[in-house]
């Protein structure tokens, strides 16, 4: 069974980490560096327990293209960086192949142990969604 | 006329490994010595011919790329933890060695997710690459969990010999499950990358039909593959166009496998006798009937409603106790389903669209187009919440 498991972020949040002062505590060096680490062991052990499907970061929500159709048929409408700098978006995102929901939840709570300053961390929540699949129920009536 | 390689490779993949195992044990160093003698076969095989004793050579190979491997592996700490499967009693046919290696690799210190895969590779015979494409994961999440499960099997101290009379009924039991699954995992309608992918629902057959040559006395081994075959049969009549599940009654049965048919049915009828029905047989013989009739309307709904009552006895889920009352709602009227379906909990959305057609045919399309609607909120399959909505559609304002 897959899952996805999301974690969010608004482009503030990305500021204060690339050190941008936005009037909250900064993220200290060794914050940062607590920071990946827990990163890398968290995907590392993910990855040997052979339930890592794929994860990835997504960079700043600032940097996102918008597209969408000209409805007089014209070429799409692009927009740069459409959001607004509190709106929490994708940040990063792990697929996981478990037993059942209950292990992915087990995984996304491990998260809740990321090191971050103490505002982010109150703020901070992962979502667990299952990939759509039609599964067939064997025993039809 | 020849068999194919490949095929010839699959059967022999599994007897080949368990002799192996059962000679030097190491049985995750023999994996990968295997899989090099596999490969080899590939190679040499068609420029220079067959040997005689295919099963013999892919031994020899194997026997001394393992010997070299455990050579290279001079680390003193990985010979320590190496405990060697070895057998305690070495005069056992070789025919046993696939059955125990089944055994070893549906292991119940795995989580399902290895036992599926290990399974797949070690006794199916499929590639790491095949059997990353079959479960729709990277082939290096495959390579890991098979890794990590061979040193589970190791840590948990498994011998290399067929379980214990005490623990046997349990481990079959594992192991059928693990089949099923495998077999299901097939049946899903998720359409997958369909280049080269092994058809998983085939492949669950092929190894159910080597656990019933290596088990013929088990009658619920027969009785997986009779439900196994009987499911398969409809294959081609399930899904409509735009990829949604067609309903057994609406399918078109001219599309459903005859041969199939006959040989599940065949196996069902000479398992029934045999011994203790289990679950297995049990819903084989359900699918049985549905296969036996003409047409949706020549279902023979009171003998499906009785075996479902059986099935109860030993598996009161949620999805058995909701099939029941569907059954019984078919056999006897929409009110005796609707009787039983009150006291099955409402586990998926399932019990809502049984409920509202219950409803429908009982005179009442107010409460059926409130337990259509609750149905489309609670499945994630979009053809299906259309069906859903479009049955609701009909019934509004009545």
């Amino acid at each position: 069974m897959k899952y996805m498991i999301l974690s969010y972020a608004a482009q503030l949040d990305y500021d204060e980490m690339g050190g941008r002062d936005t009037g909250r505590p900064a993220w200290t060096p060794e914050e940062m560096a607590a920071m990946g680490e827990f990163m890398v062991a968290f995907n590392q052990k993910l990855a040997e327990s052979g339930e890592l499907v794929e994860t990835r970061a997504l960079a700043a929500p600032v940097l996102t293209r918008r597209v969408a159709p000209d409805l007089a048929g014209g070429l799409p409408v692009v927009t740069d960086g459409p959001y607004a700098e509190t709106q929490e978006v994708l940040a990063g995102y792990w697929i996981v192949d478990v037993d059942g929901i209950d292990r992915a939840t087990e995984i996304a709570a491990m998260l809740n142990d990321t090191p971050a300053p103490a505002h982010v961390r109150a703020g901070a929540y992962a979502d667990v969604r299952p990939l759509m699949d039609e599964r067939a129920e064997l025993l039809e009536s | 006329m020849t068999v194919p390689l490949e095929d010839l490779l699959r059967e022999l993949a599994p007897q080949v490994l368990g002799a192996v195992v059962r000679r030097y044990g190491h049985f995750d160093t023999a994996e990968d010595a295997v899989q090099e003698a596999l490969l080899a076969a590939v190679r040499d095989w068609p420029r220079r011919g067959r040997p005689d004793d295919p099963r013999a050579w892919l031994i020899t190979v194997a026997a001394r790329r393992l010997t070299d491997l455990l050579r290279a592996d001079s680390s003193r700490l990985r010979r320590e933890w190496t405990v060697a499967l070895r057998r305690d009693d070495a005069d056992v046919p070789d025919a046993d060695d696939s059955l125990v290696l089944l055994f070893l690799c549906c292991h119940p210190a795995l989580s399902v997710p290895a036992q599926l895969s290990l399974t797949l590779k070690a006794v199916g015979g499929l590639s790491t690459a095949e059997v990353a494409r079959a479960l729709l994961v990277p082939e290096a999440t495959i390579t890991r969990r098979i890794t990590r499960a061979k040193t589970a099997i190791r840590d948990s101290g498994a011998t290399f010999r067929l379980p214990s009379r005490a623990e046997w009924d349990d481990r079959l039991a594992v192991v059928l499950r693990v089949l099923y699954l495998i077999f299901n995992e097939g049946y899903a309608s998720t359409a997958g990358p369909s280049l080269q992918r092994v058809e998983l629902a085939a492949e669950a057959i092929r190894l159910t039909r080597l656990v019933h040559r290596l088990l013929p006395a088990d009658s619920e081994v027969l009785g997986l593959l009779a439900l196994m075959l009987l499911t398969h049969a409809r294959c081609a009549a399930r899904t409509a166009p735009d990829g949604a599940l067609i309903p057994m009654d609406a399918q078109d049965r001219t599309l459903w496998d005859a041969a199939a048919i006959d040989e599940g049915i065949a196996l069902i009828t000479a398992a029934l006798p045999a011994g203790p029905t289990g679950p297995y047989q049990l819903q084989a013989a359900i699918a049985a009937v549905h296969d036996e009739a003409p047409s949706a309307a020549d279902t023979d709904w009171p003998q499906i409603e009785a075996l479902y009552g059986l099935l109860l006895r030993v598996d009161a889920s949620p999805v058995v106790r909701l099939n029941h009352a569907v059954a019984a709602a078919m056999a006897r009227g929409p009110a005796a389903g609707l009787a039983l379906l009150d006291d099955v909990p409402p586990a998926s959305h399932r019990w809502y669209a049984a409920r509202a057609h219950l409803l429908e045919k009982a005179g009442d399309p107010a409460g059926a187009r409130d337990a259509y609607l609750a149905a489309a909120a609670r499945t994630s399959s979009v053809p299906e919440q259309r069906y859903l909505r479009e049955r609701a559609g009909r019934l509004s304002g009545e």
